[in-house]
C-alpha cells in the first residue's frame, strides 16, 4: 500500500477546494472519530471557513413549536450517539435566545427565562451529569412538570435511551417506589404505549431512513464549495480526480437515480431489520463514499494526496461502490461503524447470481454476452472494465499456471467482488437477465419493498408474494415439504411445538381472509412494516400477528423456494416457532369453547392427519376414533 | 432422634436433602413422577394432610404403555398387503405373544374403536413420535408417552417373569420430593389448582385419544407415602412455586409450558441441592454460578466458569462431612464421651442420628466393635462419602447437563455454559412482558445465582479473578445470543430489552 500523506505530495500549490475537502474528511470514519461531537464540528467550521453542511431538522421545528405555543410540560430528546441530540438542544437553546458563551460553559444544567415568563431548564446530555444530587434534581423537575402540574418550568433533556430509564429506576429504588415516569417512557421508546400527555418525546433514533440519506447526499454532493474544483489543476489535461469523480457519480445518480435509490433501498431494508443508522453514520458513509481510497492515509483522500494517486494510476482504488461498504478501510475500523456492519449484512460482492458472474467472467469474450458487457461494464472505464480488471480476467481465463494454484486466482476473485458491487448499484431496473437483488443475501428484498409500497398505497398485493409466503408458512408449520399455498395448516405434533415434524392439523385457514377468517397481509402502522395477520375464528377474537421484517420475509420466501442458507436460519426459526406456538395456543382456546355442532359427537374423536401426495400437495385426512362411553 | 428412613444402611444425605434426590431421575422423569402424585390428589392438589403426609396411588396403564412401547411390529404389519381383518388377526397374535399379562385378555376393543388397522397404526406412530427419549435404549417399561392429560400418566415399572414391581430405577422419589416442596411453598395450593386445570383436562383431543387405547385407568394396588423432605420451608421452594405460576400464566400452549416447567424445576432442584449443601457445610455465601456464554472466540470467562463448576461440585461432599462431624458438637455426644461406656454410648448417639450402626444391634455387639467415637465418625464419613459418590454426588453434574446449564462444548473441561433451551426458559420464567437487559441479568443473579456480566461479577473483578472487559464481553455475547433467539430487542447501542414472546395480550410476534 502506498502511503500518500499530504507532506509527501509533490505539488505544493494548495488546491482550491482543499479546505472544504479537509472539513468533509473530518466527517469520515477516521480513527479518532472527531466528528462524533457537535462541539468539534462548530469549531471546525470556523477554522475551515466554509459554509456548514446543512441538514433540515424537522424535529427541531416541532420542538420549537411546542415551546412557542406555551404547551405546559417538558421535552425529552432521546437518541443514540450520533443522532444529533446535542445539535438539537443547542439549536433550540439558540432559538430561545440563549447565548453561545453560556452554552459552552461547563455546567451541565443551564437555565433560561422564556419570553412567556416560564423558565426553560436545559440538560444537554443526561449522562454528563455525574453528580447524583444534580441528576435527581433534573428528574424531579421532569416529574413535577409532567405529572405534578408545574406550569412554570419546562425541562429540555437530551439523553440516550438506556440512561434515562436507568436513572429513573435507580431513583425509584432509592425512594422505595416504582418511578411513575419509567414505564410510560419505556413504552414510548418501544412504541408499545401512548406518550404521556405533558411529555413530548422526540426520539431522534427513529427518523433515519431513505430520505435522511438522500438529504445527506444532497447536502454533501451539492455543497457550493465544489464549485472551486473548476479551477483545480488536478482535473486539467484529462486528469481524473477520484474525489470529484465520486462526487459527480452521486450527483449524476441523483438524476438517473439507480445508485442513490438502491443505496436508499439498502438503508430502508436495514432499518426494517432493526438496524439503527444515526445521521452521523450517514454523514460518515457519504464522506467515505466520496473520499475513500485504499492507498490514502487513513483510507480517506485529501486534495493534496490526489496528485500522488494520479501519478501511480491507482484511481480505481477509490471505487465509490467499494467505499459504500468501507472496503477502503481496515476491516476493524469499518466494523466499528454501525452503518458498515449493517451494509455488510447484505453480502454484496460475495453473493452472486450465475447470470451476473457469467457476464463478468466471460462477457468480454462470449459473443452472446458481448453486447451486455459493453453496455453494463465496459462503458465505465474508471471503475468498470479497467485495464487491471481486463488483464486479470484474461489471465484467469487463459488458465495460466499460477491461476490454477491455491489462491492463484485470488486477485481476480477480489476484483470480481468489486465488479459485483459496482454492478449491483448500476444495473438498470429493467434488465431481466440480471436481477440485482439476486446479487445480495436478500434476494427477495425487492419484493419486500414493493409489498410495503403496495400496502402503503392500499393497492392489492401481488398474488405470487402472498402464495409464496403461504407456502413458506406451511413448510415451517408442518416441517413437511408441502406445496400448498391456498390454505395454511395450523399443525401440531401433539406434544411440544418445537418438534421437528407436525402432522396433526389443528385447524386450517384460507390464505386470503374471508368472513373474518384466514391470513391477511397488512401494514402495521406501529412498526411501519408489513405483517401477517392470522385469524382463526371470525369476529370474536384478536388475530395472531407476525411482524414481517425483511429477514423473516426472506426466510419464508427461501423456505418456500426450497433453499435455505444456514446463516440466518436460527433467529428466524425461533421467531416462527413462537408464532406457531401462539397460533396453537389460539387453537387450544378455541377448542375449549363450547361448539354447538359437537354436542352429539362426544362418542367420536376426529384427528386430521396431514398427508402428502406425490406432487407435494398436502391434504388433511381425518381419522375418526370411536370412544366408548 | 431423627426420622427413620426405611431401606437404607445409614441416613446422612437423606437428612440433608431428603429421601431422595436421585441423579438418574432427570428433570423430565421427576415431573412425570410428580404428575403421578398430583393425579392421585386431584381433589386437594399440592396439599399435605394434617400429619404433613402425602399419599398416592399411581396409575400403571399397562395397556397403553404396551401398545406404545412393547409393540414394535405394528408398522410392519401395516405395510403388509393383507386384508384389514388379517392385519388385526396377525397383530393380535404377535401382541399376545409379547404381552406382560397385565394388559387385558381381550384387546378387541381396539378394533371397534378404529375404522381400520392402518388408522390404529398411524395413531400409535403419532403418539410415539412425541414420547420422551423415544430413541433411547431404555427398557420399554421405562418409556413414557407425552403427558397429554390424566390418562397418559403412569409410573416407571419393571416387568419380570415373576411379575411387576416399581424398582425405583427412574422414579426414585425425586418427583415425590418436588411435590412436597410445592406443597410447602407459599402459594402452593393455588398453583395446584392451576396445574390441575391446565394439565388434567380429560377432554383434550390427545388425552381422549390416549384413553381410547388405554380404556379404564389401571392403578397400583395400594396407596403409598410420598418421600421424606426434612425441611418444612425453604426459600427455594417458594422460588420454584412462583416460577411455575409465572410460566403457567404465559400465553402459550400448555404442552409448551410443560417444557419450561421441566427445565425450571431442574434448575431450582439443582439450586436446592447446592444451597442445602452450603447451608449444612456452614457456608452462608449465596450460590454463585459463573456462566460462560459460548461464542466463536475463546473467552477468559471459561476458566473462571470451570472453577465455579468445580467448587459447586465439591459442595455436597463438604456437606456430608460437616453433617457427620456436627454430631461431635451435640450435648448428648459430650455426655456419651463422659459416660462409663463411651464406645457404646457414642455408637448409640450415632445410631440415633444416622441409623448407623444399625439400630437393631444390641449393646454387647456395639461393645464388641471396640470403636471410639472418633473412629465411628471417621468410618461413617468414609462409607457415606463412598455412597454419596455413587448417586447423590453425581446430581450436580447430571442435572446441570440435563437442563443445559453445563457443557464441555469447545473444551475438555466441564463448565457452566447455558444452552439456548435454558436461556429461553429463563426468559419465560423471569420476564413478565419486557425487562431491561441489565435488570434481567440482575434478576438471574438474585434468583438463581447466575453470573454473566460485569456488574453481577463486580466482586470477581475486584478480587482480580477476571478483568472487567472479559465479563462485559460475556454479557455482550449473551445479548447477541438472545437477539438471535428473538428474545432481545435492541433500542440502541446503550439499551436493549429482553422480551417474552408469550406476553399475554395479543402483541405481535
Amino acid at each position: 500500500m502506498t502511503d500518500c500523506t499530504e507532506t509527501k505530495a509533490p505539488r505544493s500549490a494548495t488546491p482550491p477546494a482543499a479546505a472544504w475537502v479537509r472539513f468533509l474528511r473530518s466527517y469520515g470514519p477516521t480513527p479518532n472519530d472527531l466528528n462524533l461531537f457537535d462541539e468539534y464540528v462548530t469549531r471546525a467550521i470556523k477554522r475551515a471557513k466554509v459554509p456548514p453542511i446543512i441538514l433540515a431538522s424537522p424535529q427541531l421545528e416541532k420542538m420549537w413549536q411546542r415551546i412557542e405555543s406555551g404547551t405546559p410540560g417538558s421535552i425529552l430528546v432521546a437518541g443514540t450517539a450520533g443522532d444529533g441530540k446535542t445539535y438539537h438542544c443547542r439549536s433550540l437553546w439558540a432559538k430561545c435566545g440563549g447565548s453561545t458563551e453560556e452554552w459552552s460553559g461547563t455546567d451541565p444544567i443551564k437555565k433560561l427565562r422564556l419570553t412567556d415568563g416560564r423558565t426553560a431548564v436545559f440538560v444537554k446530555d443526561l449522562s454528563e451529569i455525574s453528580d447524583q444530587v444534580q441528576s435527581d434534581e433534573a428528574l424531579k423537575i421532569l416529574e413535577q412538570t409532567v405529572l405534578g402540574g408545574d406550569d412554570s418550568t419546562v425541562l429540555i433533556v437530551a439523553t440516550n435511551h438506556g440512561q434515562i430509564l436507568e436513572r429513573l429506576r435507580d431513583l425509584g429504588e432509592r425512594q422505595s417506589r416504582i418511578h411513575p415516569l419509567r414505564k410510560p417512557i419505556q413504552d414510548a421508546f418501544l412504541l408499545a404505549g401512548p406518550y404521556p400527555e405533558r411529555l413530548a418525546i422526540f426520539d431522534l433514533s427513529r427518523t433515519a431512513r431513505r430520505h435522511s440519506l438522500e438529504e445527506v447526499i444532497g447536502a454533501i454532493a451539492g455543497h457550493p464549495e465544489w464549485g472551486k474544483c473548476a479551477e483545480c489543476q488536478r482535473r486539467s489535461g484529462g486528469n481524473i480526480c477520484p474525489i470529484f469523480e465520486n462526487k459527480e457519480r452521486l450527483i449524476a445518480a441523483d438524476n438517473n437515480s439507480s445508485f442513490v435509490k438502491r443505496l436508499g433501498d439498502l438503508v430502508e431494508v436495514s432499518r426494517h431489520n432493526g438496524w439503527h443508522l444515526p445521521v452521523r453514520d450517514l454523514l460518515a458513509l457519504v464522506a467515505n463514499m466520496v473520499l475513500g481510497h485504499k492507498d490514502a492515509k487513513e483510507g480517506l483522500l485529501t486534495c493534496h494526496a490526489v496528485a500522488k494517486i494520479q501519478e501511480t494510476g491507482n484511481i480505481e482504488h477509490g471505487n465509490i461502490y467499494d467505499n459504500v461498504f468501507g472496503k477502503n478501510l481496515p476491516r476493524r475500523r469499518a466494523n466499528d461503524k454501525q452503518v458498515f456492519r449493517a451494509l455488510a449484512a447484505f453480502g454484496i460482492g460475495e453473493e452472486t447470481s450465475n447470470g451476473s458472474d457469467g457476464l463478468l467472467v466471460y462477457g468480454a469474450d462470449d459473443s452472446k454476452l458481448l453486447d451486455a458487457f459493453e453496455r453494463l461494464v465496459k462503458i465505465d472505464q474508471i471503475y468498470g472494465a479497467t485495464d487491471s480488471f481486463l488483464a486479470a480476467q484474461t489471465h484467469y481465463l487463459e488458465g495460466n499456471e499460477d491461476a490454477r494454484l491455491d489462491e492463484g486466482a485470488s486477485e481476480f476473485l477480489h476484483l470480481l467482488g468489486t465488479q459485483r458491487r459496482r454492478l449491483f448499484f448500476t444495473l438498470p431496473e429493467n434488465e431481466p437477465d440480471y436481477p440485482f437483488w439476486e446479487m445480495t443475501a436478500f434476494r427477495f428484498a425487492g419484493d419486500y419493498l414493493e409489498l410495503m409500497a403496495t400496502l402503503a398505497e392500499s393497492r392489492p398485493i401481488d398474488e405470487t408474494v402472498r402464495l409464496r409466503l403461504a407456502k413458506g408458512l406451511n413448510r415451517v408449520m408442518t416441517g413437511l415439504l408441502l406445496e400448498n399455498s391456498d390454505r395454511i395448516f395450523i399443525a401440531s405434533s401433539g406434544g411440544f411445538t418445537q418438534s421437528r415434524i407436525s402432522v396433526l392439523c389443528d385447524t386450517e385457514v384460507p390464505t386470503r381472509r374471508s368472513r373474518g377468517v384466514g391470513m391477511k397481509i397488512c401494514l402495521d402502522p406501529r412498526t411501519e412494516r408489513p405483517s401477517i395477520d392470522m385469524a382463526l375464528g371470525a369476529f370474536f377474537d384478536e388475530p395472531v400477528v407476525l411482524n414481517l421484517t425483511p429477514v423473516r420475509f426472506e426466510f419464508l420466501c427461501r423456505v418456500a423456494e426450497g433453499s435455505l442458507p444456514g446463516s440466518f436460519s436460527n433467529e428466524c426459526l425461533e421467531d416462527m416457532l413462537a408464532f406457531k406456538a401462539k397460533l396453537l395456543r389460539k387453537a387450544e382456546l378455541f377448542r375449549a369453547m363450547p361448539d354447538d355442532d359437537d354436542v352429539g359427537d362426544v362418542e367420536a374423536l376426529t384427528l386430521d392427519f396431514i398427508e402428502i401426495e406425490q406432487n407435494g400437495h398436502g391434504f388433511s385426512l381425518p381419522i375418526t376414533v370411536r370412544i366408548k362411553t | 432422634m431423627t426420622q427413620k428412613i426405611d431401606g437404607v444402611d445409614f441416613a446422612v444425605d437423606e437428612h440433608i436433602w431428603g429421601h431422595r434426590l436421585y441423579d438418574e431421575q432427570l428433570p423430565h422423569l421427576t415431573i412425570l413422577e410428580f404428575l403421578c402424585v398430583l393425579g392421585s390428589n386431584i381433589d386437594s392438589p399440592l396439599q399435605e394432610d394434617a400429619d404433613g403426609r402425602v399419599q398416592y396411588k399411581p396409575q400403571r396403564q399397562y395397556r397403553l404403555r404396551s401398545l406404545l412401547f412393547n409393540n414394535p411390529f405394528v408398522e410392519a404389519i401395516r405395510a403388509k398387503s393383507l386384508s384389514d381383518a388379517d392385519k388385526w388377526t396377525m397383530w393380535n397374535e404377535y401382541f399376545s405373544a409379547e404381552a406382560t399379562g397385565f394388559e387385558a385378555s381381550d384387546m378387541s376393543y381396539l378394533r371397534s374403536s378404529f375404522a381400520n388397522f392402518d388408522d390404529f397404526s398411524k395413531v400409535i406412530t403419532l403418539l410415539r413420535s412425541s414420547a420422551f427419549e423415544v430413541h433411547s435404549n431404555k427398557r420399554w417399561s421405562s418409556k413414557f408417552v407425552f403427558p397429554f392429560g390424566p390418562d397418559a400418566l403412569y409410573e416407571d415399572l419393571r416387568f419380570t417373569s415373576k411379575g411387576v414391581s416399581n424398582d425405583r430405577r427412574f422414579f426414585a422419589r425425586t418427583g415425590e420430593l418436588l411435590y412436597l416442596m410445592l406443597c410447602r411453598a407459599k402459594g402452593g395450593a393455588d398453583l395446584g389448582k392451576v396445574l390441575v386445570e391446565r394439565l388434567f383436562d380429560r377432554e383434550t383431543p390427545m388425552n381422549r385419544l390416549v384413553r381410547v387405547l388405554q380404556g379404564e385407568p389401571q392403578l397400583a394396588d395400594t396407596f403409598r407415602d410420598g418421600g421424606y423432605l426434612p425441611l418444612a420451608e425453604h426459600p427455594r421452594f417458594d422460588r420454584l412455586c412462583s416460577d411455575w405460576t409465572a410460566i403457567l400464566s404465559r400465553d402459550m400452549p400448555v404442552y409448551d409450558a410443560l417444557e419450561h416447567l421441566i427445565t425450571n424445576a431442574g434448575l431450582n432442584l439443582l439450586l436446592y441441592f447446592l444451597e442445602r449443601g452450603k447451608e449444612v457445610a456452614g457456608d452462608s455465601e449465596p450460590i454463585e454460578i459463573i456462566c460462560e456464554v459460548v461464542s466463536y472466540e475463546r473467552t477468559k470467562v471459561r476458566a473462571l466458569s470451570g472453577e465455579s463448576y468445580q467448587a459447586n461440585q465439591a459442595l455436597s461432599f463438604r456437606a456430608i462431612r460437616a453433617n457427620i462431624e456436627s454430631v461431635r458438637l451435640k450435648e448428648e455426644w459430650l455426655k456419651a464421651l463422659a459416660s462409663d461406656d463411651p464406645h457404646v454410648e457414642c455408637a448409640r448417639v450415632m445410631s440415633a442420628h444416622f441409623q448407623w450402626p444399625s439400630t437393631t444391634i444390641d449393646d454387647d455387639e456395639l461393645d464388641a466393635m471396640q470403636k471410639t467415637g472418633d473412629e465411628l465418625v471417621q468410618e461413617l464419613t468414609e462409607i457415606a462419602e463412598l455412597r454419596h459418590k455413587q448417586h447423590f454426588g453425581k446430581i450436580h453434574a447430571t442435572w446441570s447437563r440435563a437442563i443445559g446449564l453445563s457443557s464441555r462444548r469447545l473444551s475438555r473441561r466441564t463448565r457452566y455454559a447455558p444452552n439456548d433451551r435454558l436461556l429461553k426458559t429463563l426468559v419465560v420464567s423471569v420476564v413478565e412482558d419486557r425487562m431491561q437487559f441489565d435488570e434481567f441479568l440482575r434478576e438471574l443473579r438474585t434468583r438463581y445465582g447466575l453470573v454473566v456480566g460485569d456488574s453481577e461479577g463486580a466482586h470477581l473483578v475486584k478480587d482480580k479473578l477476571v478483568d472487567q472487559e472479559a465479563l462485559s464481553e460475556n454479557r455482550a455475547n449473551l445479548e447477541a445470543r438472545l437477539v438471535g433467539l428473538g428474545l432481545v430487542r435492541r433500542l440502541s447501542d446503550s439499551c436493549s430489552f429482553v422480551e417474552n414472546p408469550f406476553i399475554s395480550k395479543g402483541e405481535a410476534v
